[in-house]
């Protein structure tokens, strides 16, 4: 064992001498580190949400009878189900929304008699049950919601449900663990009667074995299925994977940059410290302690690193949380994670992780520190003229790997053998891994052509500076990558924003097209799935100015045993006043035989093209449909299908409608129409009526909102590259302070020296921004391509930002460029007197 | 106490030493003086356990450490060698106090009086808290005396120990290892190109392209 002393004098001593690189690297791992834990937490909490909202009002019940098409049913099948299982309990359920508050509720009608235990008040004076069951508007709020929000019993409160306003009652305050903190419970039967659904049930929960439930679905109709539980939650899940996967992907970069500066750090220490090693290994010290004492300097940098991220990760928890809430509740169906705090084991998790990635990003550099001899002086090979031999190889095998990346992530567009598109991605580490490998052979081309001019232009110190490049082409080649993989990353992300962008403008222009947009004022997603009262439609129907209307609904459908949204539309109102529906661009034909539009998710994702026949669950039993189309939807990331509404009045039985376009008539004044509407309908009826101006402007916000925590990380991520940049700039200087000091002493300035630096740092820079631009430019094809494709199933045109690019590119460049100035600074600190006494 | 047989050395092509044989005795003062290139560190790094030979055997207490492998090596030198460079090889950011120290610390010991006692015996009373780019070149040769010693080594290797002072304090220094050796019974081999330095030896060698001259 080495003694902590040692540690002490050999690391600890040294890591101050070389504060600003090993903060650097802190700081490069703590925001690493911080990322990955705040998405893991942010998705973490979300699949506990989802698990919440399934089990959480009866914990042991394992089964559920639900409605296949996701509404409410009748709830005579509650009596047959009981004489089967008593143990039974019929829930009914709605989303409502507390405008006041901005704050989603789930309102839970229940047998409070039969589940009293879930009802148990927090403390005594809790609430009150008289007042509970004899007021048809009381309900039953979580602590957890009275106490964000200070609402107190006696309360009451404003809450959007199905298309009204209603005013809810707080008869009492929750204790209950496993609620949501989001749930409000209701008597059922005042829940039927004040909310006017009486005869109606959202799902029976139960707690049965499979023999039971063999029996129960033998008697189901085939509009009810009956459900395990855990099969409901694995298929929530899938709807949360894609979304982490992404997002800890982006922080795996943040990570791997992490890892890169650590790399560095380390490996900097080592090649200043070669003397020193070997005078340490002349004393008796072992290749084990020389390799145990980097790994420890790692370690603690790690460690620091790592305990920072701690609360990084708090902050990204906080915001991904938000985030997450956002993007699940728009693009599938509301959710309330009310949780955001970072739990001793994830803080566990964290901690190791980052001493993992301290121990790989240390290892390379200590186990080359342990082969340095104990007689190591100056005149043995280093670590440039030990790797010159391999640059050939080098080439080849980054050559090799660039082009397994492409194929890898040709194959995962062709096939997407999985659900996540792990093989472009990996495609993407073998592409940036490739560029590494080729960096040297690459800079020496550059600097071979540039030699003569830079002669010409900056005389002694071009000749000085790429001669010193030349002869320390390994470490400039690392100080290139870094340049390279920050400005690809930032080329490839911004030409994706922007692609995607330009395809959503064009979506919207096509898709958005009718004059006004209803919907119910409850419903914050992108689909609603309660309908509006046939009064809103026959009210609207009935103004003078309507020219058309088309009824959508929306259904939750099966396919391949996963839940897809369903939309019905009406095709021959979209025929007659849309130009796209005129001319053919949009459902064309859809309303003639038994057919559908798919969305490119889907289609992608179960290889169906047009013309391939799917068979869907309807309550008249498997339909078979014709797929006649496929199309590019940006409201869903989870597969859509789109049909006529006839086939809804057909195999559903159903002609209502979630919500309404309007067309109106030539001329007729569209904010004096809406104006109008709202008076008719005001006081009774909540709605959100939008013109198609506000609908475009919404869902652009709403598009920029979902992505906003996207788009945070990756710019740290690029920030952390950045600093890479800079760490390794500066390791170069620290690493040559003894040259520095010659050119000093053989009478060279300040000036030339920062010239010098600078002077390198532009080659540096523009080196590796030309290299970042290929890189960046595949990378971006592979995001839009196939990562984009496998993973939403959205249509992305490939658009190039030329102008912003060119901005940000600029920007880089100068970035290095101060980047250089920076180190110059520490180089004038550089005593020549003390580094060239030593050697 | 340690003996050479037929020691030999090549550095890719070029025969560095060519059969070298040699016996140190216990408390033995062995000068080896020779032109600059004629092998000296080379063979003074084999004895030392920094390299091996190519051929040959170099017998220490009947061990034949020519075949010992690295971590027996390293266990070599950490026990019973003690080195003494031209360029002092002192670890500049640690104090004197600590360099000293580095040895026992090596040797998974502490001893803190014993090193304020060697560096009280080299001269240094009250350097101990400063860095070595903070003392002369005459001081961090008597800190690499005093390292050399503190973990009571048998033998003291000193390569061009003076080489870079000037001739007053090379004297100095001269005398301050050859009184401690003799203090503590090391046997001390030195290697220099200036011949003058051989009167502290009591056995003179000459060597000569990789070759020994008695
Ligand atoms: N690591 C090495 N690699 C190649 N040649 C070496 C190495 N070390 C020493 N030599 C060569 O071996 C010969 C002897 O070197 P050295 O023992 O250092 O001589 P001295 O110490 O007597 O001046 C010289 O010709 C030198 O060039
Ligand atoms: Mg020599």
């Amino acid at each position: 064992m080495i003694s902590l002393k040692l540690i002490r004098l050999f690391i600890l001593k040294n890591i101050r001498n070389e504060k600003f690189l090993t903060v650097l690297s802190i700081v490069g791992v703590a925001l690493g580190i911080g990322l990955f834990i705040g998405v893991k937490v942010a998705s973490d909490r979300a699949l506990a949400s989802f698990e919440s909202d399934i089990r959480g009002l009866s914990q042991n019940t394992d089964y559920e009878v639900l409605d296949i098409s996701g509404i409410d049913f009748n709830e005579h099948i509650y009596r047959d189900i009981l004489d089967i299982e008593g143990n039974s309990y019929p829930i009914l359920r709605v989303n409502g929304y507390l405008s006041a508050i901005q704050e989603s509720i789930s309102i839970n009608g229940i047998d409070t008699v039969k589940a009293a235990r879930l009802v148990q008040p927090a403390g005594r004076k809790a609430y009150d049950i008289e007042d509970f069951y004899k007021n048809l508007s009381s309900i039953l709020i979580t602590k957890g919601l009275s106490d964000k929000y200070s609402i107190k019993k006696g309360d009451i409160i404003e809450c959007l449900v199905y298309d009204k306003k209603y005013s809810l009652k707080i008869a009492g305050i929750l204790d209950s663990k496993t609620l949501p903190a989001d749930a409000v419970i209701m008597d059922i039967g005042n829940f039927q009667e004040y909310f006017n659904r009486t005869g109606y049930l959202s799902r029976i929960d139960l707690t049965a074995d499979e023999k039971t439930s063999r029996e129960i679905r033998r008697i189901l109709p085939p509009n009810l299925s009956i459900e395990r539980k855990e099969e409901l939650l694995k298929n929530r899940e899938s709807v949360v994977t894609s979304f982490r996967y992404n997002l800890q992907f982006i922080s795996l970069i943040a990570i791997l940059v992490g890892i890169f500066l650590l790399y560095n750090t380390v490996f900097i220490s080592v090649v200043k410290r070669r003397t020193e090693i070997g005078v340490l290994r002349g004393l008796g010290a072992g290749q084990k302690t020389v390799v145990t004492l980097f790994l420890v300097q790692g370690l603690i940098v790690g460690f620091v690193g790592s305990m920072l991220g701690i609360a990084v990760g708090q902050i990204a928890a906080y915001f991904s949380v938000l985030a997450v809430e956002r993007t699940i509740s728009t693009m599938y169906s509301t959710i309330s994670i009310s949780e955001y705090l970072i739990t001793k084991g994830d803080a566990l998790s964290a901690l190791a992780l980052g001493l993992l990635v301290s121990l790989i990003a240390s290892a390379i550099p200590s186990y080359e520190a342990s082969k340095i001899r104990p007689n190591e002086s100056l005149k043995e090979g280093t670590f440039e003229s030990k790797y010159k031999s391999c640059r050939k190889p080098f080439v080849f095998a980054g050559l090799s790997l660039i082009l397994s990346g492409v194929v890898v992530s040709c194959l995962d567009y062709r096939y997407a053998p999985f659900d996540f598109p792990f093989l472009a991605y990996m495609g993407i580490l073998f592409i940036i891994l490739g560029f590494t490998l080729i960096s040297p052979f690459y800079l020496s081309v550059i600097l071979r052509i540039a030699r003569k001019p830079a002669g010409r232009i900056f005389k002694a110190t071009g000749r000085i500076t790429f001669g010193d490049m030349k002869g320390n082409i390994y470490r400039f080649s690392v100080a290139l990558m870094s340049v390279a993989i920050s400005s690809a990353l930032i080329i490839a992300l911004l030409t994706l924003i922007f692609s995607f962008r330009h395809s959503l403008a064009s979506w919207i222009n096509r898709n958005i097209a009718a004059d006004v947009y209803i919907k119910p004022a409850s419903c914050t997603s992108n689909f609603c799935f309660y309908p509006l009262s046939d009064e809103v439609i026959s009210l609207v129907k009935s103004f003078p100015e309507v020219a058309g209307v088309d009824k959508f609904r929306t259904l939750h459908l099966e396919l391949f045993g996963r839940k897809v949204v369903a939309g019905f539309g009406d095709i021959a109102v979209q025929r007659e006043f849309t130009r796209a529906g005129r001319n053919g661009e949009r459902n064309r034909g859809l309303e003639y035989g038994k057919q559908v539009s798919i969305s490119n998710y889907l289609s992608t994702k179960y290889g169906l093209k047009k013309g391939d026949v799917i068979a869907l669950q309807t309550p008249e039993g498997k339909e078979k449909f014709t797929i006649n189309d496929t199309f590019s939807s940006y409201s869903t990331t989870s597969g859509f299908i789109y049909m006529d509404r006839k086939w809804l009045r057909e195999y559903w039985g159903l002609d209502d409608a979630t919500q309404l376009a309007v067309y109106l008539k030539e001329g007729v004044d569209t904010g004096r129409f809406i104006q109008g509407l709202k008076q008719a309908l005001s006081g009774k009826y909540a709605l959100e009526i939008m013109n198609n101006n506000n609908l475009r402007k919404k869902v652009i916000t709403i598009f920029n909102k979902t992505f906003s925590i996207t788009y945070a990380i990756e710019l740290i991520s690029i920030l952390v590259s950045l600093i890479g940049v800079l760490n390794t700039l500066l390791a170069l200087v620290i690493e040559r302070k003894r040259e520095i000091s010659i050119i000093r002493y053989l009478g060279g300035s300040w000036d030339q020296i920062k010239q010098m630096l600078v002077l390198s740092a532009g080659i540096v820079g523009i080196a590796g921004i030309v290299l970042g631009t290929v890189m960046g430019f595949l990378i971006s094809v592979i995001f839009i391509q196939v990562i984009n494709k496998i993973s939403f199933g959205w249509e992305i045109h490939f658009k190039i930002p030329f102008l912003y690019l060119s901005i940000v590119v600029l920007v880089l460049f100068l970035t290095t460029l101060s980047a250089g100035l920076l180190p110059a600074k520490v180089a004038r600190k550089i005593d020549p007197m003390r580094f060239i006494s030593f050697e | 106490m340690i003996k050479l047989i037929d020691v030999h050395k090549y550095y890719g092509d070029t025969h560095v030493l060519k059969g070298i044989n040699l016996d140190v005795e216990k408390g033995d003062f062995i000068s080896i003086t020779g032109s600059s290139g004629s092998g000296k560190s080379t063979l003074l790094n084999l004895i030392g356990g920094m390299d091996r030979p190519d051929r040959g055997s170099i017998l220490v207490a009947g061990e034949d450490i020519s075949s010992y492998k690295d971590e027996q090596l390293t266990l070599y030198r950490r026990e019973r060698i003690g080195f003494i460079f031209q360029f002092f090889n002192l670890l500049p950011n640690i104090t004197v106090f600590e360099n000293v120290q580095m040895p026992l610390l090596l040797n998974s010991l502490e001893e803190e009086d014993r090193v304020s006692e060697y560096i009280k015996r080299v001269g240094l009373a009250g350097k101990e808290a400063s860095y070595p780019y903070q003392l002369s070149g005459g001081e961090q040769q008597r800190v690499a005396v005093a390292r050399a010693l503190i973990h009571d080594p048998e033998i003291i290797l000193a390569d061009e120990p003076i080489g870079s002072l000037d001739s007053r304090t090379g004297i100095i220094i001269m005398d301050l290892i050859k009184q401690l050796a003799e203090e503590t019974h090391k046997a001390v081999i030195l290697v220099t190109h200036e011949h003058y330095l051989s009167n502290y030896a009591k056995r003179e060698i000459k060597i000569k392209d990789g070759v020994l001259l008695q």
